[in-house]
């Protein structure tokens, strides 16, 4: 899965290249860029307001931790946390349980209305977030789930549906034809095909569309806010939250409040960084 | 005599196994539908239906959701024409997504390229340069604001290399507001992109560029006449995404700015969040969501044509 990282030449040429000497110099001045302000940002949150402004990158002289506590008490960071974490892990079951059956119905099943599903799911990435807000809301509303958690858990699914099957389908593709034949003669019918031959197998794809879709659906932002109200606001309305609670900006605070987000999303990030890569990279290819 | 018994047993076997296979497709139509139905009715009830519903309201003059929406079929259409906010929210959509562009995918590609040489460290950059994807549009916001406030890191930087700026706005100045949601979009864009051009050139056989090599050719010589000419499928690709994501961005100014100041940040997908949820227009939102579906859709279109004939050249 991961070998297109090997299939490069490891050196072309030897000796000190002007090109690859300017390229490590803009490199690592984009780098520096991407290192500092994250690492603003991580100090920012153990020190108190005078000390971000006087000294922004210097590091805390004691590490102080009463951000954090303060992030709770104004905004309740860890019942945000909390139902955060129920929305994304309700959200991230019920995408698989769709899309792992319906991946292997078009990956495996060979019949014409394989393309024509395919195409309406790739339609997906056509249709703007943005555009489909309003009336998502509406029908929100009208099944009466407006402010309760359920409603994202439901919608997330959707809007990953179309990346998550591309990724599946595309894993199960690559899987040679005989497995199914060989359970097709000892009898099997189509669901122990997919539960106790394709599900064990297709772990390393499953494993590659749930780090993605947490990413996704921990960081959305957008339908949270227009769907959700002040008992159950995610972790992103929580941080967004602490600059609008006071008129002063307490810089100390809001940092607290990112560093507590984006957390989970690190500790991802450093376990699966292949693999959130190149699902990344199958996904724009095939759009 | 003999003859003819034997073609009428063909036909016979022709007919049943025929029948065997119609009968077997048939099946797995059967099968395919109702393992692709549950997925398949959750896409089209939280994703196309809205869409539809898009349309719909677009057509009505609607004020409220506890109101009587009116039938109004094209008149919000009409209305765009003489409304000055559009005209505004299409410039500066404009100018975010010229910007937006040019600033992210030619340094992108270029460090993806520089990436895919696999010099020492390369490991490390690839991994610096992808970690701002990893954070949420509020997280994206709240670290800049920290950046762009009046005592800010920004202002503390200029100053500290001797520029006196210590009472510049950056996001309550007319002429750098915009600029600087921008610029929020290129700082993780192009570390983003970059890896993605990354992957996709080390899918090139080594053997194209070992040939170049041969013939004395240099880098800055494969990079612009080997792997750009290969890549410009996928530049467009990439160049359809992040004009696609810039398109339907409103976070940024939901988040920092409220459109302002003046309406220096009024982006069209801003406007009809503004129109939907605060403005309570729905109907008038729901024509600017028409307008961005189409101009995506004609900017898909279009990219896509540039990027495969200049391919063919």
């Amino acid at each position: 899965m991961l070998n297109w990282i090997s299939r490069f030449p490891r050196r072309l040429k030897k000796g000190a290249d002007p090109f690859v000497i300017g390229g490590y110099f803009f490199s690592i001045f984009y780098a520096a860029l991407i290192i500092i302000p994250l690492y603003f940002v991580i100090v920012s949150a153990f020190k108190d307001n005078s000390q971000i402004i006087l000294k922004p990158l210097a590091l805390p002289a004691v590490l102080n931790f009463s951000k954090f506590i303060q992030a709770q008490v104004n905004v309740h960071v860890l019942r945000a946390g909390l139902i955060s974490i129920f929305i994304t892990s309700g959200a991230e079951a019920l995408t698989i349980v769709l899309a792992f059956p319906a991946s292997y119905a078009v990956a495996r099943i060979q019949t014409r209305l394989s393309p024509i599903v395919e195409s309406i799911f790739s339609l997906g990435f056509l249709i703007p977030g943005l555009a489909i807000l309003m009336p998502i809301y509406m029908m929100t509303a009208k099944a009466g789930l407006l402010y309760h958690p359920i409603a994202l858990v439901i919608l997330y699914p959707a809007f990953n549906l179309p990346m998550t099957m591309i990724l599946l389908s595309g894993f199960m593709r690559k899987l040679p034809r005989e497995l199914e034949e060989s359970a097709v003669i000892d009898g099997g019918n189509v669901l122990q095909i997919i539960f106790y031959l394709f599900l064990p197998i297709c772990i390393p794809g499953i494993v590659t569309v749930l780090v993605l879709n947490f990413i996704n659906i921990w960081n959305e932002y957008l339908f949270a806010l227009i769907l959700m109200d002040s008992n159950n606001r995610t972790i992103q309305l929580a941080l967004a939250l602490l600059r609008a609670n006071q008129r002063t900006i307490d810089y100390g605070l809001i940092a607290a409040g990112v560093l507590i987000s984006m957390i989970p999303v690190y500790i991802v990030f450093i376990f699966f960084q292949e693999q959130i890569m190149h699902g990344m990279l199958a996904g724009a290819v095939k759009e | 005599m003999i003859r003819s018994v034997k073609t009428i047993f063909i036909e016979k076997k022709n007919i049943s196994t025929s029948k065997y296979i119609r009968r077997n497709a048939k099946r797995r139509r059967v099968t395919f539908l109702s393992l692709v139905a549950p997925a398949l009715v959750w896409f089209l009830s939280f994703m196309l239906w809205p869409l539809l519903n898009m349309f719909f309201i677009s057509t009505t003059s609607w004020n409220a959701l506890n109101m009587p929406k009116k039938f109004i079929f094209l008149d919000n259409f009409v209305r765009m024409f003489s409304d000055p906010k559009i005209a505004i929210s299409l410039r500066n959509t404009g100018t975010y997504l010229l910007v937006g562009i040019l600033g992210v995918i030619p340094f992108a590609f270029m460090l993806g390229f520089f990436l895919s040489l696999r010099k020492p460290g390369y490991r490390i950059l690839r991994t610096i340069f992808f970690s701002p994807s990893m954070l949420s549009v509020a997280a994206l916001a709240m670290i800049f604001l920290g950046i762009y406030r009046p005592d800010g890191m920004l202002n503390s930087f200029l100053t500290a290399i001797g520029f006196d700026a210590t009472n510049r706005v950056w996001l309550m100045n007319k002429s750098t507001a915009l600029f600087c949601l921008i610029a929020i979009d290129i700082w993780g864009g192009i570390g983003f992109n970059s890896v993605l051009f990354f992957a996709a050139l080390a899918s090139l056989p080594e053997e194209l560029y070992e040939a170049a090599m041969l013939d004395g050719a240099g880098y800055w010589k494969i990079l612009w006449k080997i792997a750009f000419p290969l890549m410009l499928d996928f530049i467009g690709i990439v160049t359809v995404l992040q004009f696609l994501g810039i398109l339907s961005g409103a976070a940024y100014m939901i988040l920092l700015t409220n459109g302002g100041p003046g309406n220096a940040t009024f982006t069209l997908g801003f406007y009809l969040y503004d129109q939907a949820f605060r403005s309570h227009r729905l109907g008038y939102s729901q024509a600017i969501g028409v307008l961005l579906f189409f101009i995506g859709i004609v900017a898909i279109v279009l990219i896509r044509r540039i990027a495969s004939r200049l391919s063919n050249y």
